[in-house]
């Protein structure tokens, strides 16, 4: 035994880390399509007509399929039975945004994309979609499907009780309760879900490479939906990048590809886009959980009391599944006498919910694990000694069912308790510091399948005496590939490193279902084991003859089977490659062993066993977390993490500590900032940009413990480890914020305005409570009688008919690209390409194009001609004049900006450095950052809105989500504002920007470059040639600041701030600009006086408050942000006035 | 149509002028280099231009004019080594990107800043960032590489252990202290700087 329990290196890490390691869409053979497919535009709508004979007609189609490609009323099995309601494509009826309603396959982007446009549907929108839980519920709402139910969009109603829920509540003297809301979040896969689909009409085959965790559950359910069987389609071994769940069932895009390739006879490659992979995959369920504790004096639990409405989506797939683990949770970890639960599944007109990584107990467990808290505190008791007083012990049965083997709850709580200093922490408080813990249970495995505890493998000894493991599951990241070596070579003597692992692929490899519910390592663990150690038996066997000993002493080691007392010579140790070629059952060099490994520890959910011991062991994690809340921006910060997990034995501690730090931080994301945002149904922030999942600067350290004992069910004392750390971090989190400013957040996630407006409305900070008088300022009476119609009838009307009007991007693609070395010249070539002639917006310089690009990517921008900057020197120059002043060049990258100007002018590196990231840094020019387009998420994310479509359209940020990236102050008809970090402090340092032009070069003062949201003043034909900062701005003192959702990302609000001070500290040429809270960069001049009548901070911020209240016009959702600007403005005065070291 | 030398070898660039760095490598099978995002948002499609790490989506083929280094000619095989032993790696599908990142970080570490061209007057040869590598800045400069599966800390290590082995100035952290959401501003930043008279 050496490779069980040491960290071995994943078995596919000279592949992976060389890049030779193959996904699905790399290299695919000679003549694959193009794959894509036409989503629904409308929530919910009856398809009248779908005519796709021009698009059949175009040049390089091969297909274009519809539902008529499928059999009548096909649908998938997903959950099977009564449930399955999800047609391949739609048939009738679309009920989400992004639905798949037709597909093509072709031979380019290009002509995919054509075809795709040329497919005329005529949509029938259904009135009152359901587009959210409540709107589901109400009398007026249109019912999404005939459910059995008989409560209009319930597809399931879950009613039920354990144990002595009478007496529970009676128990109880206290009680604790409330409602709690954990959002849809998606997976985030790095990989976009991608199949490459080849069906081959002589053999009536179809091979499929598919990012997938379930082998078999593709091949069912496309072998289903084609009606073909299932020994006709087989899923390759392939890499598979990253799943957390979506991917361990069918993820509705393989069997279009499929029936493309069988339409088209080649072979189809449908990979996803990122959008499509944030607004059209099946993300985490959205729960809101009513919960009521009871507790008795003791610090006992009694009952729990719950209400559970779930966001179904549009379809089923596994939401009753989900559901009941949510209910489950109830019942595992602790031992009230009882649990009551009124639980449905809702359907909305949106993408339907998935599994995701922890499947309905993150959410429960939110309000679980946050009232139990609450209860600590209010009977006087220490949260991790009430956990320990709770906990089910070993060896105990649960409310739910389960029946625990080990269970080490208590020792991880102590684990976390010492590890984070528990103790010192609660006693010398900190102000807007706190800790907080929070425990989890999850099993290992699950019944929830016929045939699901039951799982295969295949060991085969090659003649050159390399081990190959068959096994039909997929490795998606979680190792199992390397986990499944491990075991094999213990029990044939050869190292990991001996061993293949080839996976998938039901033509070589026997029955597993894949890696989900956490069954990866228990159920693969067990098959390998049993079959490695089965023909290792019979190597045994086969040497013990050949050595003339008995089988029994026989030892595998080192590659070799050797007799005892063996000093390793050649007539006591055979070779195993020698022993297959010994072998009569050997077939061509290989002596291959099959074994079957059922648990029976496992039961099945049905009618005659509600509460099945699903699981053979189960899991337990405490984790415990410090924070700090920064009371100016409402920022909260994780200064450390621990999370300690009974894992049994780990197999590999270095893959048992990934799985736990990388379930952490997307725990901590989902606490701390991500969301799926809708607006009408559609997908508003479906981009990483706009999607706060946790970049490496975001979050500390995790350090994960192992607390780790043995555990008869698993193998060699394996339980499960994916799953269980994604569900302590949210209420940890909440713990600790309360702990640290006294306030219990139950809606995630808590992003710094929740947190800036909870503070503000507990009295902690100075009101903000502002009326801005409005009726004093007629400039803005057009802006507010617009924005009071707006939910009025007239963001209906515009959204409605108004967008019908709206221009449509004339893109193509790009014709030709100029690269001249001279300036004057692309002045010259500017001119003409800009000129009437030419034809508005067909040209553009291109610097680093990193916005232009993405733009395009974004159907935004327009020029098929471009000019780049990057062949003329002049515009790269960076020059320190005599008179003082540095000019820097227009192309000049951010990155040479962050360090050759480090002390030249070193608040231009300082904010250079909060931007995007090192790449873009290295790509994007000084002159490319100040002319970016917009932010705005709906204006980037396909909305027609009114700076997308025109006039007609309406400003969808008005009454959509709207509290980060808009403007709270001086918006008009769009609530956009400059994004451009830069342009910021450019202000602040009164910079003055030339700008050249066939007609010479002109001046325009930074704060003059604005006309609009990242709008310029600059006329066509006009460039930007150089920004020049003079030498008495330098002379001034400058910093920066800035609060952003995530390391990189734009300005909710920065602060630049400059100032002349004297040895007195008296300050002058004060200049405090905001960025991120108006539509142009905004200088506080109110707080810029009072900082030089008196250099005091206080003054300044006092004056900056009353400035806002004066001129501020915020929307309902981003009022917020004023609050932080105070508080961010106070920071940048801080180190401004106090020099470096405040 | 144009020639790209990538990785010491000249690619042909036969495609239409939109054409992307990442089209062209994956078209001529260097598939290491991973389109995740398409727009420059996750660091997946990194590659190293002209020693600057890039996104290649974002940069137009025909615009290249410096070498073009991927994953598949990167020479950093103790970096990889480190990677594997760190587990900073899970799927491995922003692994390609992540080391071609962190290579170049360390590279400009070294002082070898590559062939940059445009700043070649300055401070070529020289390490450009003073102090020794430190966990919080080794989080910020591979915070445009994003990665669902680990969590970071262990690239981090990774990072940090290898710079550690090549000879490099490395600043351990107390554990479980790394510094977060603040950057790390060198102290010149901090200072105030009076412009040289």
């Amino acid at each position: 035994m050496t490779s069980v329990g040491a960290r071995v290196r994943s078995l596919h890490w000279d592949e992976v880390t060389s890049g030779r390691e193959r996904y699905a869409a790399d290299n695919p053979p000679p003549g694959t399509l193009v794959g894509k497919i036409l989503r629904s535009p409308w929530p919910f709508a009856i398809v009248e007509r779908i005519a796709v004979d021009r698009a059949r007609g175009l040049p390089g189609v091969r297909a274009v399929i519809t539902a008529s490609d499928f059999a009548p009323g096909m649908r998938y099995l997903h959950h099977g039975g009564p449930l399955a309601d999800r047609p391949p494509l739609a048939d009738g009826l679309v009920r989400f945004v992004g639905q798949e309603v037709a597909a093509v396959a072709a031979e380019s982007v290009e002509a995919v994309e054509g075809a795709i446009a040329a497919i005329e549907v005529d949509y029938r929108p259904i009135r009152h979609a359901p587009l959210d839980i409540d709107a589901a519920r109400r009398a007026t709402a249109a019912r999404l499907h005939d459910r059995p139910t008989g409560e209009a969009n319930v597809a399931v109603h879950d009613a039920g009780f354990w144990g002595d829920v009478t007496g529970g509540r009676a128990a109880g003297t206290i009680t604790a309760e409330g409602t709690f809301w954990y959002p849809r979040v998606n997976h985030a896969c790095m990989e976009p879900n991608t199949t490459l689909a080849w069906w081959h009409p002589d053999t009536e085959q179809l091979e499929l490479w598919t990012s997938t965790q379930a082998p078999w559950f593709i091949t069912t359910e496309v072998a289903h939906v084609l009606g073909l069987r299932a020994e006709q389609v087989v899923c390759r071994d392939v890499a598979v990048g990253g799943g957390f769940g979506s991917k361990s069932k069918v993820s509705e895009h393989e069997a279009i590809a499929a029936a493309l390739s069988r339409a088209s006879g080649a072979p189809v490659l449908v990979a996803f886009s990122r959008d499509e992979e944030f607004a059209a995959t099946k993300p985490r369920h959205a729960f809101r959980t009513h919960l009521r504790i009871h507790a008795d004096d003791a610090g006992r639990l009694r009952m729990f009391d719950a209400g559970i409405d779930v966001d179904n989506g549009a379809y089923n797939h596994y939401g009753p599944s989900v559901m009941k683990v949510g209910i489950k949770t109830l019942g595992s970890i602790y031992g009230p006498d009882g649990v009551e639960w009124d639980a449905r599944l809702i359907d909305t007109a949106l993408p339907p919910g998935g599994q995701f990584r922890g499947y309905g107990s993150p959410q429960v467990a939110l309000a679980l694990e946050s009232l139990i808290d609450e209860l600590a505190e209010r009977q006087g008791i220490d949260p991790i000694e009430y956990r320990i007083r709770n906990a089910n012990p070993p060896g105990s049965t649960t409310l739910c069912g389960a029946r625990l083997g080990s269970a080490r709850l208590v020792e991880c709580l102590e684990a976390v308790r010492d590890a984070i200093d528990w103790a010192d922490k609660r006693a010398n408080r900190r102000a807007y510091r706190g800790v907080g813990v929070a425990a989890g249970m999850h099993g290992s495995g699950s019944y929830a399948f016929p045939d699901a505890n039951r799982s295969e493998a295949t060991i085969d000894v090659l003649a050159d005496g390399r081990v190959r493991v068959r096994f039909g599951g997929a490795d998606a990241g979680t190792g199992q590939r390397t986990i499944l070596a491990q075991v094999a070579a213990d029990e044939l003597g050869v190292t990991a490193a001996d061993v293949d692992v080839l996976m998938g692929d039901s033509e070589l490899a026997p029955f597993d279902m894949g890696a989900w519910s956490s069954r990866g390592t228990h159920m693969g663990g067990h098959a390998v084991r049993k079959a490695a150690s089965e023909l290792g038996a019979r190597l045994r066997q086969l040497a013990a003859e050949k050595l003339g000993e008995i089988p029994d002493a026989i030892q595998l080691r080192a590659g070799r089977a050797e007799a005892p007392g063996s000093g390793g010579s050649a007539s006591e140790a055979i070779e195993l490659g020698d022993l297959v070629g010994a072998s009569a059952d050997a077939v061509d060099g290989c002596l291959s062993h099959t074994a079957a490994y059922v648990d029976d520890r496992m039961e099945l959910f049905g009618a005659d066993n509600p509460t099945p011991n699903v699981a053979a062991s189960y899991t337990f994690a405490a984790h415990a977390v410090e924070v700090e809340v920064d009371p100016g921006t409402g920022q909260v910060r994780v200064l450390d993490y621990v999370a300690a997990h009974d894992v049994g034995r780990a197999i590999n501690p270095t893959m048992v500590e990934g799985q736990i730090i990388g379930g952490v931080v997307q725990g901590l994301g989902a606490a701390l900032g991500e969301e799926l945002i809708y607006e009408g149904g559609r997908a508003v922030n479906p981009a990483y940009v706009d999607y706060a999942l946790p970049r490496a600067a975001d979050l500390p350290r995790i350090r994960p413990i192992l607390v780790e004992g043995p555990e008869p069910a698993g193998p060699h004392g394996a339980k499960s480890v994916g799953e269980m750390p994604i569900v302590p971090p949210a209420p940890a989190l909440v713990n600790a914020i309360y702990d640290a400013i006294g306030i219990r957040f139950r809606e995630l996630p808590i992003t710094p305005d929740k947190v800036l407006a909870a503070l503000q409305a507990t009295g902690d900070r100075p009101g903000s409570a502002r009326s801005h008088r409005l009726w004093r300022r007629p400039d803005r009476w057009q802006i507010a009688a617009a924005r009071w119609l707006y939910p009025r009838g007239l963001h209906t009307v515009l959204h409605r008919w108004g967008t019908r009007l709206a221009r449509q991007p004339g893109s193509g693609p790009i014709q030709s690209i100029g690269a001249p070395t001279d300036r004057d010249d692309l002045v010259r070539q500017l001119a003409a390409a800009t000129g009437r002639r030419a034809g508005r917006g067909t040209a553009a310089v291109i610097g680093g194009g990193t916005d232009l690009l993405a733009q395009r990517r974004q159907g935004l921008a327009t020029p098929v001609r471009l000019l780049s900057v990057a062949e003329v020197d002049e515009l790269k120059k960076i020059e320190r004049r005599p008179d003082g002043s540095v000019s820097i060049g227009a192309a000049v990258t951010l990155a040479r900006i962050e360090r050759e100007l480090e002390g030249d002018v070193p608040v231009l590196a300082e904010t250079v450095r909060t931007i995007a990231s090192a790449q873009i840094r290295a790509q994007a020019t000084l002159a490319g950052n100040l002319a970016q387009a917009k932010r705005c998420w709906f204006f980037r994310n396909g909305f027609d809105c009114y700076k997308r479509g025109g006039v007609t359209c309406p400003c969808y940020a008005v009454l959509g989500d709207h509290r980060f990236h808009h403007a709270a102050l001086g918006a008009h008809r769009c609530q956009a504002v400059t994004p451009s970090d830069l342009a910021t402090t450019l202000v602040a340092l009164d910079a003055e920007v030339a700008v050249a032009s066939t007609a010479g070069e002109r001046i325009v003062p930074a704060a003059r470059l604005y006309r609009g949201p990242g709008e310029t003043a600059l006329r066509p034909g006009e460039l930007i040639a150089a920004v020049v900062v003079d030498r008495s701005a330098r002379a001034r003192r400058a910093v920066f600041e800035k609060l952003a959702l995530w390391s990189g990302d734009f300005a909710l609000v920065a602060i630049a701030a400059s100032a002349e001070l004297d040895v007195a500290g008296r300050a002058r040429d004060v200049r405090l600009v905001v960025g991120g809270l108006a539509p142009t960069p905004w200088r506080a001049r109110a707080a810029e006086a009072a900082l030089e009548r008196r250099a005091s901070v206080e003054a300044a911020v006092g004056a900056l408050t009353q400035e806002l209240d004066r001129t501020a016009h915020p929307l309902p959702g981003n009022a917020w942000k004023l609050d932080a600007t105070v508080g961010l403005a106070r920071r940048a005065l801080i180190r401004l006035v106090q020099g470096p070291d405040a | 149509m144009r020639e790209l030398e990538v990785n010491g070898t000249k690619i042909a660039n036969e495609g239409p002028p939109g054409t992307t760095l990442l089209a062209v490598l994956r078209a001529a099978g260097l598939t290491g280099t991973k389109e995740a995002c398409g727009r420059g948002e996750c660091g997946a499609c990194t590659v190293l231009v002209g020693g600057e790490p890039m996104m290649s989506c974002l940069v137009l083929a025909m615009l290249v004019r410096k070498p073009v280094t991927t994953i598949e000619g990167l020479d950093a095989d103790d970096l990889r080594g480190a990677f594997a032993d760190a587990g900073a790696f899970q799927c491995g599908f922003c692994t390609p990107g992540q080391l071609v990142r962190a290579e170049a970080l360390l590279r400009r570490r070294a002082g070898d800043t590559g062939d940059t061209g445009d700043d070649a007057d300055h401070a070529a040869g020289e390490p450009d960032e003073i102090g020794a590598l430190d966990e919080a800045t080794v989080r910020h400069e591979l915070s445009g590489n994003v990665c669902r599966c680990t969590g970071y800390a262990q690239i981090v290590d990774a990072v940090l252990r290898t710079a550690e082995r090549r000879g490099l100035a490395v600043r351990d952290e107390p554990a479980g202290r790394a510094a977060s959401v603040p950057l790390p501003r060198p102290t010149a930043a901090r200072a105030p700087e009076r412009a040289q008279q």
